[in-house]
């Protein structure tokens, strides 16, 4: 026979639901470090090509070395990711939009200044051009991950 | 069984439940059931899960956890899938179409009996997006825990 649950018990069930699909949304975060080391590797990396620019090999040792390093470092942020795919109809349309708007706000400034430097006859344009992109991407990167785990938890309070 | 205006009436009864409306609230005791219920939730917010996070989040033990992993798929509510990474083998479950109408419906019978003994703090939002449903039965689908 069914045992109807009293309104604590279903408080206490809806309680519990709430704190299950918070922590597949958690777990799907990227850590903050991430998002410093992706930067650091920019900066570096930037800074190679205006300091190699007529060193084609130099250019290549730097790009096989900026991919390894960002690679390794993607690999360590998800790590934890793949042990649970976050459902994609918890992201909704906000949350793509606002990875889409990020990514081309931070691309955009970078090479807007990169090739306003390098117009200008100005030194170090790469790394500059980079280098606030990458500031961007430090700071902006971790309020972007909160944005998008703010959606994703009121996703899930409206589909179930 | 099932429970409508907080009467019990007979098993039959269960067959008038509107299943093709997702959003119908319908208690599940199949899902009720406390670690079920927890597991059913992680799954919904998620794509699939592997076996490791789910016995990890959940504190369980292997065996415990198959054994639910079981009982759900028994009844269509998951799936489960298994393989290999690199030489190591893996486990993944997901909740399948059924299950996660299920599980819909039973958050909505939840937050109805809530509603109806005057509300609750603790689960506002799903509160809120209960009330655009139109959700009057309760039924026990499975009649067991």
């Amino acid at each position: 026979m069914s045992q109807y649950p009293s309104a604590d018990e279903a408080a206490a069930a809806l309680s519990a639901v709430e704190r299950r699909q918070r922590h597949v949304v958690d777990q799907a975060q990227l850590p903050a470090l991430f998002w410093w080391a992706t930067a650091v590797l920019m900066v570096v990396f930037a800074a190679a090509v205006d300091a190699y620019r007529n060193q084609p090999i130099a250019i290549g040792v730097s790009v096989v070395l900026f991919v390894a390093a960002i690679l390794g470092a993607t690999g360590w942020a998800v790590r934890r990711t793949m042990l649970a795919q976050v459902s994609s109809r918890l992201l909704g349309v906000r949350g793509v939009l606002a990875i889409l708007v990020f990514v081309g706000v931070d691309v955009g400034i970078s090479l807007a200044v990169a090739f306003a430097m390098q117009s200008r006859g100005l030194t170090h344009p790469a790394t500059t051009g980079v280098g606030i992109g990458a500031v961007l991407l430090a700071v902006g990167g971790p309020r972007l991950m909160g944005y998008l785990r703010g959606q994703m938890l009121a996703q899930t309070r409206t589909m179930p | 069984v099932i429970w409508k205006n907080q009467q019990l009436i007979p098993d039959d009864a269960a067959q008038v439940v509107d299943t093709s409306d997702e959003s119908a609230a319908r208690f599940d005791e199949l899902i009720h059931a406390p670690t079920r219920l927890s597991l059913v939730a992680l799954l919904a917010a998620a794509e699939w899960a592997e076996f490791k996070y789910l016995r990890d989040a959940l504190e369980l033990s292997d065996s415990a956890l198959s054994k639910q992993l079981s009982t759900l798929e028994a009844v269509g509510y998951i799936h489960v899938r298994k393989g290999f990474v690199g030489k190591r083998p893996r486990t993944w479950a997901r909740l399948s179409p059924a299950g996660r109408v299920a599980f819909a419906g039973h958050v909505a019978a939840l937050q109805q009996i809530l509603r109806r003994a005057g509300g609750s703090g603790i689960a506002t939002g799903r509160d809120a997006a209960a009330d655009d449903h139109d959700a009057p039965d309760l039924a026990d689908q499975h009649g067991h825990s």
